[in-house]
């Protein structure tokens, strides 16, 4: 399964504070030098536009949140966003 | 005044970060009402125009500029194709900043200091020159451009020139043939002192007060708790205080053995010994520093000095992104008109 299909079933209501959690996660991270140039523009690109809470503002946050700190990234759906079910996806 | 507001906010980023995370902050600083985004410029870390250039594309209203090159380790011309090339990408928002640079810096790579405000006086005219069209033919006691020296490009807008100063000739200097001043301090009294020397050189020049911005570059750091909003500011600090010179430090009740002894810890490489002398008193002295509400009664007693642009450097906060949201939300609004 796909990091967008996971991106897809965060639920509406929690998709503001998934897009600051893994935005803070990504910032903040000391392996943030992982995340691909490209991967790292699309972020840019949807954050300039304010649509990091969208769909694909949100598959870009997984993919480089995973890429960066993949057991944070677990946590943070578990436990923070309380969305247990997505947790296998992300391992997948 | 170049365009900024009677209370205008800048910020720093230091470029030793991934170039994606000084971009998003950068377009976080636009969100936030942000007049002007500055990028240091030294060789140890990523370069300032590649930088500048990256978010230049992801803004589109907030000024930008390098904060500041020296003449020395670019030399004059470079700085003008640079600054001109990046008007074309973002057409009216470019400012040029520039300073004598920085001597501990320079020496690493073995280049003189040498004549700093003739360097600076020269390298104005220069970068001016070039980027107004005019040409650049110069004979300077360090630079010298012969007269074939174009652009084979046009550059539309003028380039506001702002200069990096902190001791009084370079105050004056900067006043008289800059468009701004950049003043390294983050206290009224040192502020007070360096207006002082800045309104000599313009009148000197025939400049009122709305022909020149006045910019208070401070190091800056908030938080929701002072102790983190602290313990980010106490590496910055140290190092200031370790480069102070001696009058500045007994204006704030400094002694100078005190900061003999960081000096040292940091030239021996002890950190935790040079970060630990610091002192409330100097944090004080060379920081904005503590609680959105106390960043504010600091910022306020910074404008009533006379300056006209107030830039939140390093560290900005133990967090950026939050610290910047605080800045945005809980201090520049104290400071636009109709608020």
């Amino acid at each position: 399964m796909s990091l967008r299909e996971v991106a897809g079933r965060i639920p509406v209501s929690l998709r503001e504070i998934a897009a600051e959690r893994m935005t803070d996660l990504i910032l903040n991270s000391k392996n943030a030098g992982r995340i691909p140039s490209d991967l790292a523009k699309t972020i840019l690109y949807y954050w300039q536009r304010d649509q990091l809470a969208s769909e694909v503002g949100l598959e870009a946050l997984v993919k480089a949140a995973v890429t960066a700190e993949p057991e944070k990234t677990v946590t943070l759906f578990a436990e923070q966003l309380g969305l247990k079910e997505l947790v296998v996806m992300l391992q997948g | 005044m170049n365009g900024l507001t009677a209370a205008s906010f800048g910020v720093e980023f230091v470029p030793g970060d991934l170039f994606w995370r000084t971009t998003y902050y950068a377009v976080q600083a636009e969100k936030l009402g942000f007049n002007r985004i500055w990028i240091t410029d030294h060789f140890n870390n990523r370069n300032v125009y590649v930088t500048l250039a990256l978010v230049s594309t992801y803004t589109s209203q907030i000024g930008l500029g390098p904060g500041v090159t020296n003449p020395y380790l670019v030399h004059p011309v470079m700085t003008a194709q640079a600054v001109a090339s990046l008007n074309e990408m973002a057409p009216g928002r470019i400012a040029c900043g520039i300073g004598a640079g920085d001597r501990t810096t320079l020496d690493m790579v073995g280049v003189e200091q040498k004549k700093p405000l003739s360097a600076i006086r020269e390298a104005v005219e220069i970068i001016r020159g070039l980027t107004s069209g005019s040409g650049a033919e110069f004979q300077g006691e360090v630079f010298r451009i012969t007269k074939g020296a174009r652009f084979r490009f046009r550059v539309d807008n003028p380039i506001p020139i702002y200069i990096g100063a902190q001791g009084p000739r370079m105050l004056a200097l900067a006043a008289e043939v800059g468009d701004g001043v950049l003043i390294n301090a983050s206290h009224p009294r040192d502020i007070e002192e360096a207006v002082q020397h800045v309104r000599k050189g313009a009148e000197a020049s025939g400049k009122g007060p709305k022909d020149l911005a006045v910019v208070a570059y401070t190091s800056f750091s908030v938080a929701e708790d002072p102790v983190r909003a602290r313990e980010a500011v106490t590496p910055v600090v140290a190092y200031i205080v370790a480069g102070c010179p001696e009058v500045v430090l007994s204006r704030h009740g400094i002694l100078f053995v005190n900061a003999t002894k960081i000096r040292d810890a940091i030239v021996s490489g002890k950190f935790k010994d040079a970060f630990s002398s610091v002192t409330d008193e100097m944090v004080e002295a060379f920081s904005i520093s503590g609680t959105p509400d106390v960043c504010v009664e600091k910022v306020g007693r910074l404008f009533k000095t006379g300056v006209t642009e107030l830039v939140t450097g390093s560290p900005i906060g133990p967090r950026i992104r939050r610290s910047m949201n605080l800045i945005g939300s809980e201090v520049i609004p104290n400071f636009k008109e109709g608020t």
